[in-house]
């Protein structure tokens, strides 16, 4: 569908040099010199690399109906990640590269929202934090009371975090799927 | 559109009136008078690009058409022919197709000045001058802009600078059209005043008052003329803008004191509303008619008054500062 950019809103998809967008901020601005802009920070879906771009409010965008549906995680291979809809039992593969560091923390059975456009899924979406169990640290030394200290704890996925020492094994944490970062402890 | 109560703002708003009255008292101990003025008016100044918010006074069975001014330029130059001197406007101003958004109102406050036998680097020196005053009377310390001195810089070095467009590309409509094409802007059904600005917003603006004092760019096209005196390239007008973080403060002419070209460029400016399907409203002859009598060469600069109050508070929006928004 076509529309002038004047009339883009945050969380809308758009076509914009061959590559799928999603709108993360759209504000109006009318520098008084020439036609009125629309400042944009859109989000390439796919690299999840962030542009700020100003549409002229006139100009024609190509804003897309991609849908995000909630899929369970199958499986993956060395390649491609397999998710299927539980409504329609229709499986989706994504390829690795597409999804990113965000691989590592997740958990086969879990749910994830994935984009499509025109039945094709285009990426996951991506979430601030993923809870998951510690499986594997060392016991902190009694008395050790810098708080900035790190260690080393492995998540049931099995990549490692970087942990303050109070974390112990069997403790739900939450990280960063994009960054990989601890988050904070959690209760289940 | 509904009306939002914010008494969370006080804060800001409290800062916004510490503003107001430093303004107020830099302006009056400098000699400016202060004026009051209609915000409704049957004429008005044609500007392109600016769409004007239109009504009706009625009585009996008369109607006439009345207009929310868009700035206070009008009444004010019509002042200073009729000798009054120095003076300045502070209060409303209506621009209408201006949606909300966290530096545009449609309904925002207006600081104007002018200056008697000044161009536009007096106001300049004036401006910060005033800033430096209102930090002073605010006593903001550690702030992240010094009002110690301009970084100037002119349009066509920016354009070089910032966006690798050389001066012949910046003033020939052509090379700059296909200058813009190569670096990927939509083009097709688009004018050159509307691709010069896509590209100064896109990729010069968030350069400018980002070193630690604000940024005075200047000598702008004379497609940008609007009511500025051209420089004698006959290529640039004499208007400047300032610009604090990114963010466009005000816009400053040496006025255009020539009736004849003031009233062809009315005529250029209506013709492009007719183009735009802009509301027509009547032009303002009187204004020329207060040129063929003389306006004294005479400088002036426009300033959004809430843009300028965020620089001095921790507001990032013009609705922060507001205890009541219309949104």
């Amino acid at each position: 569908m076509k529309t002038n950019a004047g009339n883009l809103k945050k969380g809308e998809f758009i076509s914009y040099q061959g590559d799928i967008w999603q709108v993360q901020k759209a504000d109006f601005y009318s520098p008084g010199k020439g036609s009125a802009l629309m400042k944009t920070r859109i989000k390439n879906i796919i690299s999840a690399k962030n542009i700020d771009y100003a549409f002229k409010s006139n100009e024609a965008v190509d804003v897309l109906d991609v849908t995000s549906v909630e899929m369970q995680y199958l499986y993956k291979d060395t390649e491609n990640i397999y998710f299927m809809d539980e409504r329609s039992y229709n499986q989706y593969t994504l390829p690795i590269d597409v999804v990113g560091k965000a691989v590592n923390f997740m958990k086969e059975g879990n749910k994830y929202y994935i984009y499509l456009f025109d039945d094709k899924p285009l990426t996951m979406r991506p979430s601030l934090s993923v809870k998951l169990k510690v499986i594997e640290t060392e016991d902190s030394i009694k008395g050790d009371t810098v708080s900035s200290a790190k260690k080393q704890a492995k998540v049931e996925t099995g990549v490692t975090v970087m942990v303050p020492l109070f974390v112990k094994v069997g403790d739900l944490i939450t990280v960063n799927p994009e960054t990989g970062e601890y988050g904070e402890r959690v209760k289940s | 559109m509904e009306i939002k109560t914010n008494v969370g703002n006080l804060k800001n708003y409290q800062i916004y009136l510490k503003v107001e009255s430093a303004v107020n008292e830099y302006l009056q101990k400098k000699g400016y008078l202060k004026v009051d003025l209609p915000v409704l008016s049957p004429s008005l100044i044609p500007e392109s690009y600016l769409e004007v918010f239109e009504t009706e006074f009625r009585f009996l069975d008369k109607k006439e058409k009345l207009y929310l001014t868009p700035s206070p330029e009008l009444f004010l130059k019509r002042l200073i022919v009729h000798g009054i001197g120095d003076c300045y406007f502070l209060g409303k101003s209506f621009r209408n197709s201006d949606p909300s958004a966290s530096l545009h109102s449609p309904e925002f406050t207006m600081l104007e000045f002018y200056k008697v036998g000044a161009n536009y680097m007096n106001i300049a020196d004036e401006v910060l001058e005033m800033l430096k005053f209102i930090s002073q009377k605010l006593k903001i310390q550690n702030h992240k802009v010094s009002f110690e001195k301009w970084e100037k810089i002119s349009v066509a070095e920016a354009f070089k600078k910032f966006a690798g467009i050389k001066e012949q590309e910046l003033f020939n409509h052509k090379l700059f059209v296909k200058k813009a094409e190569e670096k990927g802007y939509r083009t097709t059904g688009f004018s050159y005043e509307d691709l010069w600005s896509q590209i100064y917003v896109q990729e010069i603006e968030k350069h400018l008052g980002e070193n630690g004092c604000p940024t005075l760019i200047y000598d702008y096209p004379k497609e940008f003329a609007a009511l500025a005196k051209l420089n004698s390239d006959k290529k640039t007008a004499q208007r400047f803008e300032f610009y604090i973080n990114g963010i466009e403060l005000g816009d400053c002419y040496t006025e255009l004191t020539n009736w004849q070209e003031q009233e062809e460029r009315f005529n250029e400016a209506q013709k492009e509303r007719r183009k735009n399907k802009k509301i027509i409203h009547k032009i303002d002859s009187g204004f020329i008619d207060a040129l063929k009598y003389g306006l004294p060469d005479c400088a002036g600069i426009a300033i959004g008054f809430e843009r300028l109050a965020l620089i001095f508070s921790k507001a990032k929006s013009i609705k922060e500062l507001k205890l009541i928004n219309i949104v």
